[in-house]
């Protein structure tokens, strides 16, 4: 090889040298380039918009959200665990002068599903907001919340057992306030859905407990309803007092298990539920605590059970036992913010558990916060639940939080 | 001369008469104060410092409402019943701009729904337009911590920006209520001489600051620093909004020993253990100093507000003629 060799060699890279000093700032070899494209100038360089212009695009944001624990104890898998639990992707724009719309689809790092896709016409004049399509249910001030905006890891068990983990429908909601006085305002929201159903959770089995179900088309009576009135006032020049009512109505559902194909129909669930939240900063807006709770009563058909007919351990002769009984639980939580970067906090809640054999359930929370900046938080949660009926369980969980982009979902008041 | 016979039966009549009219004219005033005060234009200011100045140049033309305290954080504000409240009744809406209330005035604006202060509106005055900003970041992006991609928005603590806050205000008071204007000129003019008068005052006092080094611990005081000729050589938030962590406090402190004589501008809001700890170590001075009106005594107005920063600076570099 004579010494030009290396030159020759050389040539081609350094005549593209500076494309891909452009496009690529680091790569090692055999990795994918990263290509950022072109600026968006030619676009509009006869000056109209057309079917690539993306100056009309929707904000987009996305939130990753993941939990490493540790549980033990209460008869379930015990050890170590790493999860991805949500990765949730927004968009969100005007649609036009009257309504915004928006979508959320939340992975947890296998299947996508859309969690809500809606869009808020603000035409009506007023306070006056429709908002149709599906979404989470105004119930409380958690039932509306995902899961990686709590204060908590989870949403407090009684809401868990008496609504579910995530409630949403498609359906339309109208949504309202009013003032009362310099200081106070009403809002009330009143929604119809098509079906109001907690998801089935990933581990349910249908082969050994009933799923209830909504029929797809039925009568205007029949449809699934939310109602929510709150109110909120100052309280002195540091406080907010908020208090709320809030109501999910299934009129009717059925209730089926598949080995025996035994079906219970015309069965129907109502859960209402007061709460009560103060909050506090202090005068440099750095200190704060906030405490409040939630009521829960279920009536109705609140829970299934098999019965195992003849007692022979064979399900396709067991027929399912309705529980009407009504039961009760309630949620009560204290939070403290150190300064803008910590706060901890403490949480309790007991269930009656729609099992008809009128066991309770109980979970307390202790955590810490920290924000690294208003996008990225770390927390750590320790968990004790307690059933009645079973030893008691311990998660010790940390949980990593990032945002991406505009973020911000519906109502949250 | 013709003489004027005495009828007491008359003297009543006129009595009755007169207070016919004064009661007619006493009911006439009544109904019209409480018309003007009912017509009184609604403000919503977003800090004190804009309230004091729309008051200045309003008068008894308006009633304004604050949201911010004085001794927030104005990135950090939570909003407040009374204030979504304010929003939906208010005809007008004066903000700074440039990002500094992101935290609530783009949530409020969308729950009072009140068309009258949306953007674009003659009743959303932002007060920073015209204003030539700091620190305008060449690139967006979050790597450089909670950046305003208008510049740095704390316009508020510079001299200069009670005169562009207040020619703001005017054009926007004029915009929506234009039968009002002479009254709002009139007080604007009166407000400018005063202005006029502080603004000298400041310049004799910050002349012997010129150079002196300073730190910050949010960068809120940018404009203040510039305008008195200091230089800014550090912040204690490694980045916009991010806290300071123990690597990055070490780094500074060693800075401000190598510097040496740095002083520290610090808010109340953050007048912190991470203050302590480099006064503790390196022996710098610190001065709080308000970022808002309202929070100190004697910052109830504007130009207080800057009296007392300059009295406070002036402890610590010394002054001019004028205190």
């Amino acid at each position: 090889m004579d010494s030009k060799t290396p030159f020759l060699f050389a040539l081609p890279f350094t005549l593209s040298a500076p494309a891909w000093a452009q496009s690529t700032p680091f790569q090692t070899p055999g990795m994918p380039a990263q290509t950022y494209g072109a600026q968006a100038s030619g676009q509009t360089d006869m000056s109209q918009a057309n079917r690539f212009s993306s100056v009309f695009n929707p904000a987009f944001s996305f939130v990753g959200d993941f939990i490493a624990d540790y549980r033990s104890g209460g008869g379930e898998p015990v050890g170590w665990d790493m999860n991805l639990r949500s990765l949730e992707v927004m968009a969100q724009a005007w649609v036009d002068p009257t309504a915004w719309a928006y979508f959320v689809a939340n992975s947890d790092g296998e299947a996508l599903n859309v969690e809500e896709g809606a869009v808020h016409y603000t035409g009506l004049g007023g306070h006056s907001t429709i908002r149709a399509g599906k979404f989470f249910i105004d119930f409380g001030k958690q039932m509306q919340t995902h899961v990686h905006e709590l204060r908590t890891i989870e949403r407090p068990l009684a809401l868990r057992v008496l609504l579910g983990e995530e409630v949403k429908g498609s359906g339309i909601e109208w949504d309202d306030w009013v003032a009362a006085g310099d200081s106070t305002a009403i809002r009330w929201s009143i929604g119809a859905f098509d079906n109001l159903l907690p998801e089935t959770a990933a581990d349910f089995d249908p082969t050994l407990a009933a799923s209830p179900s909504i029929l797809d088309r039925k009568s205007a009576g029949d449809m699934n309803f939310t109602a929510r009135l709150t109110g909120f006032t100052d309280v002195g020049a540091n406080g907010t007092l908020q208090f709320g009512g809030s109501a999910r109505v299934i009129p009717s559902m059925q209730a089926t298990f598949e080995p025996s194909g035994d079906q219970q129909l015309d069965l129907s669930n109502t859960v209402v539920g007061a709460d009560l939240t103060y909050g506090w900063k202090s005068d440099t807006g750095v200190n704060a605590f906030t405490i409040g709770g939630e009521y829960l009563i279920s009536t109705g058909d609140t829970g299934f059970s098999i019965t195992d007919v003849g007692g022979d351990g064979d399900p396709t002769n067991d027929t399912i036992a309705v529980d009407s009984s009504t039961l009760h639980g309630w949620f009560a939580f204290a939070d403290y913010a150190l300064d803008q970067n910590n706060s901890f906090g403490v949480q309790y809640s007991t269930v009656e558990l729609p099992d008809g054999l009128q066991t309770s359930a109980y979970e307390a929370d202790v955590y810490f916060t920290h924000n690294f900046s208003e996008f990225q938080r770390i927390r750590l949660d320790l968990t004790r639940y307690d059933p009645d009926d079973a030893d008691a369980s311990f998660r010790a969980a940390i949980q990593y939080s990032f945002i991406v982009g505009a973020h911000g979902h519906g109502v949250n008041w | 001369m013709i003489p004027v016979q005495h009828n007491p039966k008359h003297t009543t009549t006129n009595m009755n008469t007169q207070l016919r009219h004064l009661s007619l004219v006493l009911a006439l005033l009544v109904s019209s104060a409480t018309t003007y005060a009912a017509d009184k234009l609604k403000v919503v200011a977003t800090i004190p410092d804009l309230a004091d100045i729309v008051r200045q140049i309003g008068g008894d033309r308006v009633e304004v409402t604050t949201i911010c305290k004085g001794l927030e954080n104005a990135h950090l504000v939570t909003p407040k019943p009374s204030h979504l409240v304010a929003m939906s009744r208010a005809d007008v809406l004066v903000q700074v701009g440039l990002s500094l209330e992101t935290a609530f005035v783009p949530g409020l604006l969308e729950g009072a729904q009140n068309d009258k202060i949306q953007p674009g509106k003659p009743g959303f005055v932002n007060t920073s337009e015209g204003w030539q900003p700091l620190d305008v970041p060449k690139v967006l992006d979050r790597k450089f911590g909670d950046v305003h991609p208008q510049g740095n928005p704390h316009m508020n603590m510079s001299p200069k920006g009670g005169r562009q806050m207040a020619e703001r205000v005017l054009a926007g008071l004029i915009a929506v209520d234009p039968g009002s204007k002479d009254g709002y000129e009139t007080r604007f003019a009166e407000y400018s001489k005063k202005l006029e008068e502080a603004e000298k005052r400041w310049s004799e006092m910050e002349k012997p600051w010129a150079g002196r080094k300073v730190i910050v611990y949010h960068k809120e005081y940018d404009y203040l620093i510039e305008a008195c000729g200091l230089k800014l050589v550090g912040s204690i938030e490694p980045k916009p909004g991010s806290a300071p962590t123990a690597s990055s406090l070490a780094e500074l402190i060693d800075m401000v020993k190598r510097e040496k004589d740095v002083t520290i501008f610090t808010a109340p809001w953050s007048n912190n253990q991470a203050v302590a700890r480099i006064v503790d170590e390196s022996g710098s001075k610190v001065v709080e100093l308000p970022n808002m009106c309202g929070g100190i005594p004697g910052t109830e107005s504007w130009i207080g507000m800057m009296d007392l920063v300059h009295q406070r600076l002036s402890k610590v570099f010394g002054s001019g003629q004028a205190r």
